[in-house]
C-alpha cells in the first residue's frame, strides 16, 4: 500500500503526527485538570456558590494544610499502609514467583491467574466482600483466627488500631499476584546456563538463589518497587470503601488520598484539596527518586 | 379568562398537537415536549416517580425524569453540578445534612423571594423543618418534603424480663442509663448499639438561641461547654458499665443485634420502624413499641429537601417551583409517600388524615404515628456552620479517646476545641 | 552440604503456592456464595458458607432494579472502544518516542510520566467542565476518550519498542522505500504483538472497573457502566445484598475470561516492558 508522494511522510515528520493524537487528548484531559488544579491551590473555593466565587489567597492554602494536624496525620496513615502492604507484596512475591518457576510447567497459567484474579476484580465487588468478611461477630477472618487460635473476636473495623492491618491485607491480597507476574517475567530471562554452571560449582540452591536470581531480578524489583512506591502513596480505593469513605476511627484508615477527597466533597474547601494534593505531589516525587537513587546508585547502572 | 384567551389558550394547547402531526407526516424527529429532570436519590426516586401519573393529569406537556444516584454519590454529584453551573437538574432532592452545607454557599435559589414566596406557605409546614432550609441570613434554600421525628423504640420484651418500664427509660438520661444496667444484669441485652449515640442527642439539648451545635454565631468554638461535658460523661457512664454493643448503625453486627434480641433500645428516626419491620428484623413483629426521647428531648434524624438551584436553566425554573409545590404542599402526594415510603411528611395538612391513626403491626398495634407527629411538632432547627461536618468527626475522635483509652474528658474537649478554632473561619 | 540445601524439597514449593492461591481465591468463592444467598442469610450467624437457592430471586432484584443487562452491554462498548483507542495512540505514541529523535522529547516524556503521579480524582471537576464544554456528558464517548492519553500505555509501548525493535530493522525498511506509516503498520505493529495484549487486557480492566470516571459524566441510568449501577443498590440504609453480590460475580465473568484467553500474552508483555 504506497500511498502517493505528496502524501507521504517524512522521518523527520513522523514522531509529531504519530503522536499528535496522543498529545492533543493528554493537553484536554491531562494538563488542563493540572493546571487547574494548580490554580485553585491558591484560591479559596466553596464550590456550590459557582465557580465566580474564587478569590485569591496566595500561600495560604498550602500554609494551613502544613499545619493541619490531619493532614500530617494522613501522611503517617499513607506511609504505614504504603510500607506495610508494598513491602511484603514483593517479600511474598518473589519466593512465590520462584516456586512458580521451578516447579508449576503444565499448570503454571491456572496458578498465576488464581494470583492474578484479585487485581482485575472491580474495587467495589472486594470492598464489600472484606466487609463482610472482617466483620466482629460474623466474619469469616474471625471464624478462622478463632479455629486456628482460639480467643476473643477482633474489632477490625471498628477500632483504630486494627483497621491499618485489615486494609493492608486487602491491599496485600489485590497486588501481590500483579508482582508475582512481574516477576515470573523477569525469571524467565534469566539465562538457564547461570544456573547449570553454579551448580557444576557446587552451589546449593539457597546460595543459587541469593546469588543469581535476585541480583538478575533488580531491574524488574525496581520498577516493581516504585510502581509500589506511587500506588502506595496515593492509595485512595480500599481504604476508602472499607471505612465508608470516612478514614475510620481516630482516621486511623484516613489516607492523604482520602483526607483530599473529604476536604473537597464533604468539607468543601476545594482549596486545601488542591494545596495538599501538589504537596502529595511532592511527597511522591521524592519518594520516587530516592527509589530511584536507591536502586541505581550515581555513577552505575543496575 | 375571557373567549379570546380562551381560544388562545386552545390554540396553544393544540399548536404541539399540530407540529407532532406536522413532524410525523414529515419524518421528522418528534420535538420534546418540556421536562423536568429531577435528581434523587433512594427511595426519594421512587416517591417522585410515584408522582408522576398525577402531576401529569394537571401538567400533561410536561415529562418528568427522575436522574437517581446512590445517596452519597448523588450529593457528591450535585456538589459536582453547583460548583460549573453545568448539567444542573431542575429540581434537586437533598437530604437535611447537605441542605445546611449548600445553603452556606450561594447555589441555591432563595425561595423566599419572588416569584416563589415560600414564606406565603411557611405555616404548612412543620416549623423545624422549615427553619433547617433557612440560613441564618433568612434566605430558605428549600422546601421540606419528609421529616425524620425523633423516637425511642425499645423492646417491651426484654424490659419486661428486667421488670424495667417504659417510664424508668424516658423519665431522665440518668434513669434511662440505670434502666440499662438492670436490663444489662437481668438479660444481658444491650442498652443502645452504640454511646455515641448518647452523645449525639445530648448535644442537640440545651442549645442557646445564637449557638449552632459546635460554632456560635460567630464562629467561636463552643464544644469546652456543659452541653458537651455532660453528653460525654454520660456517654462514658454508658461504656464503663457495658451498656452499648459497639456496633455502628446499618451494620452486619448492628442487623444481627436486632434479629437475636440483643438489642434493647435504639434511638432514630421514626422511619426505623419501616427498615426493621422490612427487613432488619421482620421476625421480632410485635415486640416493640415507640416512646418520646428521654427527659423531653426532641430531636429529628434525618429529613429530604427539594432545592431549585440559582444556575439551573430559567426557563424551567416555573416548572419546577410547581413541581416542589406539588410533591411538598399536596397532601395526597405526602400522604402517599406516607404509606408507601414511610417518609413522615413535612406537610402538617395531612398529619391529620386518619392514617395517622392506624396501629402499626410491627409495634404491637401502638398508634405510634400519634406521638411522632407530636415529636415533630416540637423539634426545632439548629444553626448550621460551615465546618459542622468536620467538627462532628473531631468529636466523635475524641468521645473515642475517651471511652476507649480512658482520656479525660476535660483533655479530650480542650484538644478538640484546639484542632477545630484553626478551621472555623475557612 | 549441597544436598540438604537441594531439598528445599519441590513439594514444599507445592504446598506454600497452593496455600497462596487458596486465599487469593477464597474471597471470590464467597462473592459467588453470597450471590446465591439473600439478604437476610448473608447477615447471619454463622455466615453462610455454601451455595444457597435464591440465586434467581437475586437476578430478579437486579434486574427489576436497574436496566442491568443494559449496563454490561454499555460496560462492554466502553471498554472494547477504550482498548482500541488506547492500543492505537500509545503504540504510535510509544514508537515515536522510542525511535525518534525530537525537539522537546525528553521534556515531553517527563511531563507525561508526571502526571502518572497526580491523585486521579483532583481531575474530577476540570473533567466535568470540558465533557460538559464539549457537549459530551451522558455520552460514552465522554469515557473511552480521555483514556486514550494513558501515561502507563506510552511508558509501556516505548519501553517494549526499545528493547524489542532494532532500529536497524527500521533503517532497513526505509531504504527498502518503505513509507513511513506502512512501517509503523506493517512492521511495528506485528512486533508489538505481546505489548499489545498486555496493555490491552490492562486497559479493558481498567475500563470495565472504573467508576469514578461513569460517576462524573453519566446522567441517566440507562447509560450507566457496571459499577455505577451496582453502587446504586446501596444506600446507607437499604442495601441490597443479595443482588449486589450477584451483579457483581456477574460483573467478574467476563474479566476472568478474557484473563484466561490471555494470559500468556500478559506475562510476554510485561517480561519485555519491564526487564530492561
Amino acid at each position: 500500500m504506497k500511498l502517493p508522494r505528496a502524501l507521504q511522510l517524512s522521518p523527520v515528520w513522523t514522531p509529531y503526527v504519530l503522536l499528535s493524537p496522543f498529545v492533543v487528548l493528554f493537553c484536554i484531559f491531562g494538563l488542563f485538570p493540572l493546571a487547574f488544579s494548580l490554580y485553585l491551590a491558591f484560591q479559596t473555593w466553596e464550590p456550590t456558590s459557582g465557580l465566580t466565587a474564587m478569590s485569591f489567597v496566595g500561600l495560604d492554602n498550602f500554609v494551613f494544610s502544613l499545619q493541619d494536624e490531619w493532614f500530617w496525620k494522613s501522611l503517617k496513615n499513607t506511609a504505614w499502609l504504603a510500607v506495610a502492604s508494598g513491602v511484603p507484596q514483593h517479600l511474598v512475591a518473589i519466593p512465590l514467583a520462584v516456586f512458580i518457576h521451578n516447579s508449576f510447567v503444565r499448570s503454571r497459567n491456572a496458578v498465576v491467574g488464581a494470583y492474578f484474579l484479585p487485581y482485575i476484580t472491580s474495587t467495589v465487588a472486594i470492598a464489600i466482600l472484606f466487609s463482610s468478611l472482617f466483620s466482629t461477630d460474623f466474619g469469616l477472618v474471625n471464624a478462622g483466627l478463632r479455629a486456628l487460635f482460639g480467643g476473643e473476636p477482633i474489632d477490625w473495623l471498628g477500632r483504630p488500631e486494627n483497621i491499618k492491618p485489615a486494609i493492608a491485607m486487602i491491599v496485600f491480597w489485590r497486588y501481590v499476584g500483579f508482582n508475582v507476574v512481574l516477576y515470573l517475567a523477569a525469571l524467565q530471562t534469566i539465562p538457564k546456563d547461570l544456573y547449570e554452571a553454579a551448580t557444576m560449582d557446587g552451589a546449593g540452591r539457597l546460595q543459587q538463589f541469593f546469588f543469581i536470581t535476585l541480583p538478575s531480578l533488580k531491574p524488574m524489583i525496581y520498577f516493581g518497587v516504585t510502581l509500589s512506591v506511587i500506588g502506595g502513596l496515593q492509595l485512595f480505593e480500599e481504604p476508602f470503601i472499607l471505612t465508608g469513605g470516612r478514614g475510620g476511627s481516630d482516621q486511623s484508615g484516613m489516607t492523604t488520598a482520602i483526607y483530599l477527597y473529604r476536604m473537597a466533597f464533604d468539607f468543601n474547601d476545594f482549596g486545601a484539596a488542591s494545596a495538599m494534593s501538589w504537596l502529595l505531589f511532592f511527597v511522591v516525587v521524592v519518594l520516587t527518586w530516592l527509589t530511584n537513587r536507591a536502586f541505581k546508585p550515581r555513577g552505575g547502572s543496575a | 379568562m375571557n373567549a379570546w384567551g380562551q381560544a388562545a389558550t386552545q390554540r396553544r394547547r393544540m399548536a404541539p398537537a399540530l407540529m407532532l402531526f406536522a413532524c410525523v407526516l414529515i419524518g421528522l424527529p418528534v420535538p420534546a415536549q418540556t421536562a423536568l429532570t429531577v435528581a434523587a436519590f433512594p427511595s426519594v426516586d421512587k416517591i417522585v416517580e410515584a408522582a408522576i401519573p398525577a402531576w401529569k393529569k394537571l401538567h400533561p406537556d410536561v415529562d418528568v425524569k427522575v436522574v437517581s444516584r446512590q445517596f452519597a454519590d448523588h450529593h457528591t454529584a450535585m456538589t459536582t453540578a453547583l460548583s460549573t453551573s453545568f448539567y444542573l437538574p431542575d429540581v434537586m432532592a437533598l437530604e437535611v445534612g447537605y441542605v445546611g452545607r449548600f445553603a452556606q454557599g450561594g447555589g441555591l435559589e432563595d425561595l423566599s423571594r419572588e416569584p416563589y414566596a415560600i414564606r406565603r406557605y411557611e405555616s404548612q409546614y412543620v416549623p423545624y423543618a422549615f427553619q433547617q432550609a433557612t440560613s441564618r441570613t433568612g434566605t430558605v434554600v428549600a422546601a421540606p418534603t419528609d421529616i425524620g421525628p425523633g423516637t425511642l423504640l425499645y423492646r417491651t420484651d426484654i424490659l419486661a424480663r428486667a421488670n424495667v418500664t417504659e417510664a424508668d427509660l424516658t423519665r431522665t438520661w440518668d434513669s434511662y442509663v440505670d434502666a440499662g444496667i438492670r436490663i444489662k444484669a437481668a438479660t444481658g441485652a444491650y442498652l443502645l448499639p452504640h454511646a455515641r449515640e448518647m452523645k449525639d442527642i445530648l448535644i442537640r439539648t440545651g442549645i442557646k438561641p445564637g449557638e449552632g451545635l459546635y460554632f456560635d454565631k460567630d464562629s467561636r468554638v463552643i464544644v469546652n461547654s456543659p452541653r458537651f461535658v455532660r453528653a460525654f460523661e454520660l456517654a462514658r457512664k454508658v461504656r464503663q458499665n457495658k451498656l452499648d454493643a459497639r456496633v455502628s448503625a446499618w451494620s452486619t453486627e448492628w442487623s444481627e443485634g436486632f434479629k437475636r434480641g440483643t438489642l434493647a433500645t435504639q434511638m432514630s428516626g421514626a422511619w426505623l420502624a419501616g427498615h426493621l419491620s422490612n427487613w432488619v428484623a421482620p421476625a421480632t413483629k410485635g415486640a416493640w413499641r415507640a416512646a418520646q426521647l428521654p427527659e423531653g428531648a426532641w430531636a429529628a434524624f434525618g429529613g429530604t429537601f427539594f432545592a431549585i438551584a440559582r444556575g439551573a436553566p430559567a426557563a424551567n425554573k416555573a416548572l419546577a417551583w410547581e413541581f416542589i409545590r406539588f410533591m411538598t404542599l399536596d397532601r395526597e402526594r405526602q400522604l402517599a409517600a406516607f404509606k408507601s415510603q414511610d417518609a413522615f411528611p413535612a406537610l402538617r395538612a395531612a398529619h391529620d388524615d386518619p392514617f395517622v391513626e392506624l396501629p402499626i403491626e410491627f409495634l404491637g398495634g401502638q398508634r405510634a404515628r400519634l406521638l411522632w407527629r407530636e415529636a415533630a411538632s416540637h423539634a426545632s432547627a439548629v444553626d448550621v456552620h460551615k465546618q459542622d461536618a468536620f467538627a462532628s468527626e473531631v468529636i466523635d475522635t475524641e468521645l473515642d479517646k475517651v471511652l476507649d483509652h480512658g482520656k479525660d474528658i476535660a483533655t479530650a474537649l480542650a484538644d478538640a476545641e484546639r484542632l477545630l478554632a484553626k478551621r472555623a473561619r475557612r | 552440604m549441597n544436598a540438604s540445601n537441594d531439598r528445599i524439597a519441590p513439594w514444599t514449593a507445592y504446598v506454600i503456592v497452593g496455600i497462596g492461591a487458596l486465599i487469593m481465591l477464597a474471597p471470590f468463592y464467597f462473592m459467588f456464595v453470597f450471590a446465591t444467598q439473600s439478604r437476610t442469610e448473608i447477615f447471619s450467624l454463622p455466615p453462610p458458607v455454601w451455595f444457597g437457592d435464591d440465586f434467581l430471586d437475586n437476578l430478579k432484584i437486579l434486574t427489576d432494579r436497574l436496566p442491568f443487562w443494559r449496563n454490561l452491554g454499555w460496560s462492554l462498548y466502553v471498554a472494547l472502544a477504550s482498548t482500541a483507542l488506547t492500543l492505537l495512540f500509545c503504540s504510535m505514541g510509544g514508537y515515536a518516542f522510542a525511535l525518534f529523535e525530537f525537539r522537546f522529547k525528553n521534556a515531553l516524556f517527563a511531563l507525561v510520566m508526571g502526571t502518572m503521579l497526580l491523585p486521579s480524582f483532583m481531575n474530577m471537576i476540570p473533567t466535568f467542565m470540558i465533557m460538559d464544554a464539549l457537549g459530551w456528558i451522558d455520552q460514552p464517548r465522554a469515557l473511552y476518550v480521555p483514556g486514550a492519553a494513558s501515561a502507563f500505555g506510552i511508558f509501556l509501548m516505548r519501553q517494549f519498542v526499545t528493547t524489542s525493535i532494532p532500529k536497524d530493522l527500521i533503517e532497513a525498511a526505509r531504504m527498502d522505500g518503505c513509507s513511513e506509516l506502512s512501517i509503523y503498520a506493517r512492521i511495528v505493529l506485528p512486533l508489538l504483538k505481546p505489548a499489545l495484549g498486555t496493555l490491552g487486557l490492562i486497559t479493558f480492566i481498567a475500563s470495565w472497573n472504573n467508576f469514578i470516571g461513569p460517576l462524573i459524566v453519566m446522567r441517566s441510568p440507562e447509560n450507566y457502566t457496571l459499577p455505577l449501577a451496582l453502587r446504586s443498590l446501596q444506600s446507607p440504609v437499604d442495601t441490597e445484598w443479595g443482588a449486589l453480590m450477584t451483579g457483581s460475580a456477574i460483573a467478574t465473568i467476563p474479566l476472568v475470561i478474557l484473563f484466561i484467553l490471555s494470559s500468556r500474552q500478559l506475562i510476554a508483555g510485561l517480561t519485555a516492558g519491564a526487564v530492561k
